[in-house]
């Protein structure tokens, strides 16, 4: 089986491939629009995915794809209309998405894949919502095509959720947000997100049915404010503060917003933004707080999934962010 | 949802799986883990988002002995979040010697013992926000901290017991928001529940009247009820529901209201100690989680086994505050803004009134010549309490003369005739109001000096200090301010036989098959410990029992 991974050199692409090399008869093939960079470069095919013939003929051939592209709103929705016409020119490949919790908007409680979608947080949700359509539309016509909605994806290298949570840790800026950290993490192993995807290419399949979505969080998953606690004390990042709302919110107002600003012209003057501290973005206030529970049982009963339990996430995180 | 009593259409029937009536430290917790199974619950909050006068009103009473105890609308808030939005935030689990039957503790023993408790303090610590539920400060530090008096060892007194400061969390403000989105769940403010309606046959509720203060009066129907309303209110609701039952609800034995007890407390003995000051640590310690911690001094299960000793803790604390002879400012200037502090908070500095003008200049040339520590204090007061969420628990002063006094907290012995019982005047709303007669025993100061004996003997042998307690001062030093305010124990207590308690081992009322209490009532016996970490953990138990196994759909992973 040959299997094209789009985005392949992203933190979640590279675990797919990973996970995907080591399955007897899979052959794997990375492709993103940037290098690879170590010892899988050499597989690594650089792809830009908005020109729809390279496109085509890197899907030449392909059992399976999967789409592990990131980036703005128009890279994910157009990325994602272009994947699927491509796809039903090259011979309707299997199509694993690579969606998002995003995609339930506000929504608060426990949420199947049922839940309906809302649009109502902002431009990521509502990209990713176009993208999902984009699948259902290619999976209507014929096409074969699996949606994975994982929570908030861990891993050693993560960079949204140890990297930059272990600096606001140690900065003191993160630690108990009392309400405010209500909210429950859906965390997931990035590794069981690729493990998703490995299942997702045996589900059985019934040509015109609509592509079935995978809800991905461990199920023991904590609030927010558990993790951070946790977290700060692996890391020796005690004691644990208490921030209140007040607090946070002067944090995103007085750093979060000039730092985003700072970066952009670091950027632009090709100066290196890493070095500069990562700011807390606004939209990350109501997220802690957001009640949103991803029930992920059928990921576990459908595709016989195994999630990595939240006491071995925690362990990668703070083993990964000791040497940060 | 939160909504409010006054938008239900007078006469209406609320239904629900469970209703719970209160909104305190036990009320929350039980109605949001119940709700999590999948339950609908309805609960009922007397109170308002803030204080109102007229609603507070209602919690007024009578009592025996001024001297003895505080009027019954102190101490308590009826108001969403209830007492928690007064609470101290001193949290501790009883100990395995509380639950055990002793010989030497009349009317001692629980049906239920520490093991069947043990799931439910790691999540009480969390309603808490304690950090966690670690309670040895041998493990509960790292890196460890020192130990409370360097060079005291002792078979017979303990010093790694800790007791951890909540926030204090007021459950009110910091759950509104999961009561809010609680799927299954309905808040009801500013509706009071005025009676419990039994069926004919007198073995189950059949309804629960509520009203508001406008006149607005409804009907609850809930397959179940938890009253969760403290130790007072208990006693009264069920009491003053005396038509099917003459004798009030749960009370074919008359054993409603009885055994009241609050805590034994107060600042007695001077303890010395010989080496350096800084070998005692008697401030609080800063635990992992950010948690302020502190050690106290008790006996071991043993040793009260051995002595026939009632469970207690003893803190090391300051010298006498009304007393300007301790020359030190901050304490006078507690001492001068007394009147400044909430009753429940100052009641313990204001035995000096009466003192007069000289008194009051006294306090204040200390604070005048001690200028350097009182301001010290003030902006750490400012900064770690005043301005900050989790707050700075209480005054702790610089140690300079290694002098203490010892605060004690001490079980209670039980007694059937201290009691509450209903009064015979009436509140705005028709319910009669609550008579509270609080009685001490002797033995209890027995159990303290005989204690502080031991003690005595311990840090003699030791070497480490001397204290010495004056023997015919210590009742009064113990009662000087009456029963310690605020914890309102046994007035529906936990037992087998229906002749002699008023809940079973599950909480449920003896002879009613749907009424359950989450409260401090059903406490036996008192312990040593502040009783809201008890009340959470009771009530997190009360919320497993009442869901079935097999209704605890996705909620059960919560």
């Amino acid at each position: 089986m040959r299997v094209l991974v789009l985005g392949g050199a992203g933190f979640v692409g590279r675990a797919v491939v990973q996970a995907l090399r080591e399955q007897a008869g899979v052959q794997a093939f990375s492709a993103s629009r940037r290098a690879g960079s170590g010892a899988a470069a050499a597989q690594h095919h650089v792809l830009d995915a908005r020109k729809p013939d390279a496109l085509r003929a890197a899907l030449h051939g392909m059992d399976a794809v999967v789409n592990c592209v990131t980036g703005d709103a128009a890279t994910i929705t157009e990325g994602a209309r272009r994947l699927t016409e491509a796809c039903t020119g090259a011979g309707r490949p299997l199509l694993v998405h690579l969606s998002t919790m995003s995609v339930y908007g506000s929504t608060q409680g426990w949420v199947d894949e049922a839940t309906p979608l809302r649009t109502d947080l902002g431009w990521y949700g509502q990209a990713k919502i176009a993208a999902e359509q984009s699948v259902v539309a290619y999976a209507h016509s014929g096409g074969r095509a699996v949606l994975l909605r994982p929570g908030c994806v861990t891993g050693a290298d993560s960079p949204l959720w140890v990297g930059r949570i272990a600096h606001w840790l140690r900065a003191g800026r993160l630690g108990d947000l009392g309400a405010g950290g209500d909210g429950w993490s859906n965390l997931v192993d990035v590794a069981d997100v690729a493990c998703a995807v490995v299942l997702a290419l045996r589900l059985p399949w019934t040509p015109g049915e609509a592509p079935r979505a995978f809800n991905l969080a461990a199920p023991d998953s904590p609030r927010w404010n558990r993790y951070f606690m946790d977290f700060a004390i692996a890391l020796q990042a005690v004691p644990v503060r208490r921030i209140s709302a007040r607090r946070l919110a002067l944090d995103v107002a007085l750093l979060g917003v000039p730092l985003k600003v700072a970066e952009r012209l670091m950027r632009r003057l090709r100066l290196d933004s890493n070095a500069l501290p990562p700011g807390i973005p606004p939209s990350l206030i109501p997220f802690w707080q957001q009640e949103i529970r991803l029930d992920s049982r059928a990921a576990s009963h459908d595709l016989g999934l195994q999630f990595t339990p939240y006491t071995s996430l925690l362990a990668t995180a703070s083993g990964a962010a000791a040497h940060l | 949802m939160i909504d409010h009593a006054r938008d239900v259409a007078p006469g209406d029937t609320l239904r629900a799986d469970v209703c719970v009536v209160g909104t305190g430290a036990a009320g929350v917790p039980l109605a949001l883990e119940l709700a999590a199974s999948g339950l609908s619950v309805l609960v009922l909050e007397a109170g308002e988002d803030r204080d109102d006068v007229a609603t507070q009103a209602l919690y007024a009473g009578t009592v025996a002995d001024e001297r003895l105890h505080s009027p019954p609308d102190k101490y308590r808030l009826r108001r969403f979040g209830g007492a928690t939005g007064i609470w101290g935030g001193r949290s501790m689990p009883f100990d395995p010697i509380d639950f055990e039957p002793r010989s030497y503790i009349p009317d001692s023993g629980w049906p239920i013992n520490a093991n069947d408790l043990q799931p439910f303090w790691a999540p009480a610590a969390e309603y808490l926000e304690i950090g966690s539920a670690e309670f040895d400060a041998e493990r509960a530090f790292t890196p460890p901290a020192p130990p409370l008096v360097r060079g005291f060892a002792s078979d017979r007194v303990r010093t790694d017991s800790l007791e951890r400061f909540s926030c204090p969390t007021p459950f009110g403000a910091r759950y509104r928001g999961r009561l809010q989105r609680a799927a299954g769940l309905r808040l009801l403010l500013g509706a009071h529940c005025t009676h419990i309606q039994l069926a004919p046959d007198g073995a189950r509720v059949q309804s629960l009247a509520v009203a508001t203060l406008a006149g607005g009066r409804f009907t609850v129907e809930a397959a179940r009820v938890v009253l969760a309303v403290g130790g007072l209110e208990t006693a009264r609701l069920l009491l003053a529901s005396n038509d099917v039952a003459p004798q009030g609800v749960g009370n074919a034995h008359d054993v409603v209201g009885r055994y009241y007890m609050c805590h034994i407390a107060g600042n007695v003995g001077t303890l010395v100690f010989n080496g350096p000051p800084a070998d005692v640590r008697h401030g609080y310690e800063v635990s992992p989680e950010g948690v302020y911690c502190r050690r106290r001094l008790c006996l071991t299960a043993e040793t009260q086994r051995q002595l026939g000793l009632a469970n207690m803790v003893l803190r090391l604390h300051f010298p006498k505050i009304t007393d300007p002879a301790h020359r030190n400012g901050v304490l006078s200037g507690l001492f001068l803004a007394r009147r400044l502090i909430s009753y429940e908070y100052g009641k313990r500095l204001k035995d000096g009134d009466g003192g007069g003008l000289a008194l009051t200049l006294r306090h204040l040339w200390n604070v005048l010549t001690d200028p350097v520590d009182t301001l010290a204090f003030l902006v750490h007061w400012l900064r770690k309490r005043t301005f900050a969420e989790r707050k700075f628990p209480s005054v702790i002063l610089r140690n300079r003369t290694n002098r203490f006094s010892l605060e004690v907290h001490a079980e209670q012995l039980p007694r059937a005739d201290s009691r509450v019982t209903l009064g015979s005047e009436h509140d705005a709303l028709g319910m009669p109001r609550l008579h509270i007669d609080w009685r001490y025993s002797p033995d209890d100061v027995t159990h303290v000096r005989r204690t502080l004996a031991v003690l005595a003997e311990e840090f003699a042998r030791s070497g480490v200090g001397t204290l010495s307690v004056d023997p015919t001062t210590l009742e009064a030093d113990l009662m000087r301010f009456g029963a310690y305010g605020g914890h309102h124990v046994g007035t529906a207590r936990m037992g087998t036989d229906p002749r002699c308690s008023v809940v079973d081992a599950h909480c449920k009322v003896h002879g009613v098959v749907n009424l359950y209490i989450a409260s401090s009532a059903v406490f036996p016996t008192s312990s040593q410990a502040n009783p809201t970490m008890m009340i959470v953990a009771m009530a997190l138990r009360l919320a497993k029992h009442m869901v079935p196994a097999t209704a605890a759909a996705t909620g059960e992973a919560s």
